[in-house]
Formats: C-alpha cells, sequence, structure tokens
C-alpha cells in the first residue's frame, strides 16, 4: 500500500458522503428548472411528471423574472438581511468593548449574554410574536395600555393637563401584518444574533496588541481616537466574517417568517421556492438556482478569508 | 490629577453597571418565557397578574396531554445523539488524514467542504422531497433526519476536529507510526485521548447545531420522525390563548440546550468561524 493511499481512504466516506449529498438533489433542481412541471393539472396532465419532452428552457427563469413576488422576495431579503447585519455589528461592538474588562460578576454577564444565540429559531419566533410583540395579550400591547392609562389619569391635572391633552392615544403596533411582520423578524433575529457578534468581537478584542494602546495613551490618544484608529482596524477581519456568515444564515431564514406571518407582506427567497414548491415545482426550481447563485457570491469572499488562515 | 481619579472611580462602576444592564435587556425575552411557563393559560394575559400571581405547575404536568411534548423530545434526543454520532465517526478519521497527512488537495477539499454548507437549503426542497418520498420512501423515517442532520452538520464537524487536531505536535503521532502501532491504534490510542477536549467540544456543539435545525426537521417530517422544532412550529398559537402552555412547552424545548450552550461558548467561536477568529 503506497504512503499516500490510506489519508485517501479515510477521506473518502466524507467526501462521497458530501459529494453525493451536494450534487444529487441540485442536479435535480437544475433539471426540473429547465421543464415544466407542476403537480396538479387538469388540463395538461403530461406535465405532472418529470420529463425531458417537457423542456422549456429559459422560460422558468422568465417566469420568475417576471413575477412580482420574486422582485418583492429579493427586495425584503436585502432590508432583512442588511438591517439585520446593521443591528449586530454595532450592537456587537458596543456590547463586546463593554464587557472587555474586569468587573464583578463578569463571567454571568457574559452567559446571561450569550444564551439567546442557543434558542431554536421556532421558539425564539413563537416567544417574540406572542409574549412580547403581540398588540393585545403581549408585553407590547399591556405596555401601551399602560401608558395610555396614565397619559388618560394626567389629562384633568390641573395646569398641566392641556399638555398631556395634546398627546394622541397610541395604538399598539401589530406584527402580523404586511410590512411590519418584517420588522418583528429582524428584531427577533437580530436578538439572536447580536450575542455571536459580541462573541466572535470578543474573542478578537483579546487578541489585540495592549502596548500599542498603552503607547496611544500616553501619546494622549483620546479612547474614542483609540477605538476608531486601533481596535475597529484590528476588528475589521472579524467584523466581515460576522458580515458574511450572518448573511449565508440569515438568506435563508424560514421558521421566523413563517410562523410571524406565513408570509404574508414578508418573503424571501426560500418562502417563496416554499410557495411554488406547492404546485409549480419547475418556477421552485428556477428560484432555488437564483438562491444558489446569490449565496455563492457571498461563500466566495466568505472562503477567500477562510482559506487564508488555513494553512499556516 | 482629581479629575483623572473622578473619572475612574466614576467609571468603575458605570461600565460593570451599563454590561450589566444590557446583559439583562437580552437575557429578559428567555426570563419571561420561562416567568409564563408557571402562569395558567388565564393568567398569563392579564394585565393583573403580570408579576404578582399564584405560580402553577400545570403547564408541565399537562404537557404530555396538551403537546405529546415526550415524543418530540425522544424524536429529537435521538435524531440529534445519531446525527453527531455519525458525524463524529465519519470526520475523525477524515481529519485525522488531513491534519497528519495533508496532501496538496486538503486545502482544496475543506474548502470545498465548506462550501456545501453554504448552499441554500430551500433550492433543493422538492428534489429532497421527491428522492425520499418518491422514491426511496425514507420521507418521516428517522434514519432519514439522521442523515440529513448528519450530511449538514459534516464539513463543520471535520473542520473543527481537523484545527483541534493540527495543534497536536506531529512528533506524537510519528513516534507512534515509528513503533509500528497501526493506524487505527494511532486514532484510538493516542489522537483521541490527545484530542479529548477537542472532540468533547465539537460533538457538544454539533449536538445543538442538530437540535435546533428548523428547515430539514420540518419539512422532511409529518409525525413519526418530527422533532420539536416541528412541535412548536405547528403551535405558533396565533391568538394568543395558550401562553401558559405554550411557554411551558418552549421552555422544555430549549433548557437543556441553553443549558449546554454555556458549556461551550469559546467552541462556538471556532465552530462558526471555521476557526478564521482567533
Amino acid at each position: 500500500m503506497s504512503k499516500r493511499t490510506l489519508p485517501r481512504i479515510l477521506q473518502t466516506p466524507s467526501v462521497l458522503l458530501l459529494l453525493v449529498w451536494m450534487l444529487v438533489p441540485l442536479s435535480m433542481t437544475l433539471y426540473f428548472s429547465f421543464i415544466r412541471y407542476v403537480l396538479n393539472s387538469s388540463i395538461r396532465p403530461e406535465w405532472t411528471t418529470p420529463a425531458l419532452s417537457n423542456w422549456r428552457g429559459l422560460g422558468n427563469y422568465k417566469y420568475v423574472l417576471d413575477a412580482k413576488d420574486f422582485w418583492f422576495a429579493i427586495q425584503n431579503s436585502v432590508l432583512i438581511v442588511s438591517s439585520i447585519l446593521v443591528i449586530t455589528v454595532v450592537l456587537g461592538l458596543g456590547i463586546a468593548v463593554l464587557i472587555n474588562r474586569n468587573f464583578p460578576g463578569r463571567g454571568i454577564v457574559r452567559v446571561l449574554l450569550i444564551s439567546p444565540f442557543f434558542v431554536m429559531p421556532a421558539v425564539n419566533a413563537v416567544l417574540w410574536i406572542n409574549m412580547i410583540l403581540d398588540p393585545v395579550l403581549g408585553l407590547q400591547g399591556l405596555a401601551v395600555g399602560g401608558i395610555n392609562n396614565i397619559i388618560d389619569g394626567l389629562r384633568d391635572f390641573p395646569v398641566l393637563g392641556w399638555f398631556f391633552n395634546l398627546w394622541p392615544v397610541l395604538e399598539p403596533i401589530s406584527f402580523r401584518a404586511t410590512q411590519t411582520s418584517a420588522y418583528a423578524v429582524i428584531m427577533m433575529v437580530a436578538w439572536q444574533w447580536t450575542p455571536f457578534a459580541v462573541l466572535i468581537f470578543m474573542t478578537s478584542l483579546q487578541s489585540e496588541d495592549e502596548s500599542q494602546k498603552e503607547a496611544a495613551t500616553l501619546d494622549g490618544a483620546s479612547p474614542w481616537s483609540q477605538f476608531i484608529n486601533l481596535t475597529v482596524p484590528h476588528l475589521a477581519r472579524p467584523i466581515a466574517i460576522v458580515v458574511m456568515i450572518q448573511s449565508i444564515f440569515h438568506l435563508s431564514l424560514y421558521a421566523e417568517i413563517e410562523i410571524v406571518s406565513r408570509g404574508n407582506g414578508n418573503k424571501n427567497l426560500p418562502y417563496l421556492i416554499g410557495e411554488f414548491t406547492s404546485n409549480n415545482i419547475g418556477a421552485a426550481s428556477a428560484t432555488g438556482i437564483f438562491a444558489v447563485i446569490l449565496a455563492n457570491i457571498i461563500a466566495i469572499f466568505l472562503l477567500r478569508m477562510v482559506g487564508k488562515t488555513l494553512m499556516d | 490629577m482629581a479629575t483623572v481619579s473622578q473619572t475612574s472611580k466614576f467609571s468603575k462602576i458605570a461600565w460593570p453597571v451599563a454590561a450589566w444592564v444590557v446583559a439583562l435587556i437580552f437575557f429578559f425575552p428567555i426570563f419571561w418565557l420561562v416567568f409564563t411557563s408557571f402562569k395558567t393559560d388565564a393568567d398569563a394575559v392579564k394585565p393583573e397578574f403580570l408579576f404578582k400571581f399564584t405560580p402553577t405547575l400545570e403547564n408541565y404536568t399537562n404537557m404530555t396531554q396538551n403537546y405529546d411534548y415526550w415524543k418530540f423530545a425522544t424524536n429529537s434526543v435521538i435524531t440529534s445523539t445519531f446525527a453527531t454520532l455519525f458525524a463524529l465517526i465519519v470526520g475523525v478519521p477524515a481529519a485525522y488524514a488531513m491534519a497528519f497527512d495533508p496532501s496538496r488537495h486538503t486545502k482544496d477539499i475543506l474548502m470545498w467542504m465548506l462550501s456545501t454548507k453554504m448552499l441554500p437549503a430551500a433550492a433543493v426542497l422538492y428534489p429532497m422531497t421527491f428522492l425520499t418520498k418518491n422514491m426511496l420512501g425514507i420521507f418521516d423515517t428517522h434514519f432519514l433526519v439522521i442523515l440529513v442532520l448528519c450530511l449538514i452538520n459534516l464539513p463543520i464537524v471535520i473542520w473543527m476536529l481537523f484545527t483541534y487536531f493540527k495543534e497536536i505536535p506531529k512528533e506524537i503521532i510519528e513516534a507512534g507510526k515509528m513503533d509500528g502501532v497501526s493506524t487505527w491504534g494511532e486514532i484510538k490510542d493516542i489522537l483521541i485521548p490527545l484530542a479529548w477536549g477537542g472532540i468533547a467540544s465539537t460533538a457538544l456543539l454539533t449536538f445543538i447545531f442538530c437540535w435546533n435545525e428548523a428547515y430539514w426537521t420540518v419539512r422532511l417530517t409529518t409525525i413519526d420522525a418530527a422533532t420539536l422544532s416541528k412541535l412548536i412550529e405547528g403551535n405558533r398559537a396565533p391568538e394568543g390563548l395558550f401562553f401558559g402552555r405554550l411557554s411551558a412547552v418552549s421552555t422544555a424545548a430549549v433548557a437543556p440546550i441553553i443549558i449546554l450552550g454555556w458549556f461551550c461558548q469559546k467552541q462556538l467561536v471556532q465552530g462558526l468561524t471555521f476557526g478564521a477568529v482567533k
């Protein structure tokens, strides 16, 4: 047995498994995206079985590109992913700097902060949309009701009463409706992923060169300029990684969207694929290929970054 | 000098207080979930019982009748455990070969493995349903869920193990070779004892990912192999009628994992960034 054979044998099961897992379903998607394929059709029953004779060329792609929902889904994906990224990176940086020092109970603070990350997505969505954001029964509804009550009581107040009379009666926001459901998803996912950003930024802050900072302090640099000129450049790489990993995860959000509004007024590409899959497999597959292309654009950058540190 | 000591005194108190406040805000939703789980369904939606109420365990004792919790929990335990186990069985030898016997393709193979993780699952939703339901007949079986969970986590398992194994000095493994130890012996007697910590945290993290997986476990099951993700998604209680019991079953679904998670925060960074952040 040659020297190279054994390592190959050891890697073969993994490589084969992943190869099949990646190639078989994806080539089926690719094939379906070029044919007319629907699950139910009384007029054209021949379209209900996948066959080369139903070839449609780029027709499914054209159909998807012309669909209003597709552009809405793209827009919405961009809105959701970019909002989450901005919130998590900004909050993550702030919190990481805040807890990157010694203070009593730091261990407990860390444990409390990281916990949201381990909540399963379905529970996250159920918890936020019901117990917290519900306009009547959730904390939001109760809080709005409470504020309205207090202001109501103040309206009869002598002298200052006129001021409170100007206050409108607050209306709770229903997060299950149209565009607001996207905000609910942004909120709950940002809550879950900010801890991830904190954890990564903190790991990276701990490897920051302290002597550089001390020198900067001696030179009279303010804490803010130290943060901008030393810490942020040091964190550039972790920030890029947080952005890319989150993009990949959040482009395929599903459970949260399903639970919050069942896609009403708030769809992304995976959700649209799910809807197409109930009948129009051709369109679902074409949308799937678009989703793969989109994810790959981000993945290439991420893989480059990861690849750089791989072999040192 | 006076101002300096004043600011430092101020910051000595202000920073920790701010850190604690932020941590409590972030933890609050989880606290609220657990808190609500001790209220009856009726009390949970009444403002007058917001903080003052008679705690009850009935939501937990009725969990089996209300939701058939244990069936779904058992499925979650079975699928997550075996998926983790299989991923390790396949992953350890691969990572071992890559770390101690790298060829010029090793880097490319690792990158390619990672890229499979980045394919959007939804893109292959119908083919997966078609394959498992119409062709293989394994839809809604434990076997399928285990297989899929194992496959989606295998790249991360290999990556994590690879970064741990790389830290073991090559000489130790070489010495074993000189003494005529077989490959299996090397893995069993030298590698596994040395990398035990790394393997354990890889397993823990993989288990967490499997438990929380919410796409395939929902789409590829109906009843028999359905996990907790599916249970919760199916009982979203749109009109808020069952806040108490929903909170209890949700708490029961996430509590074990949050506690496990506390033990592997450090490994989380490595596992999720593929060793790119140290």
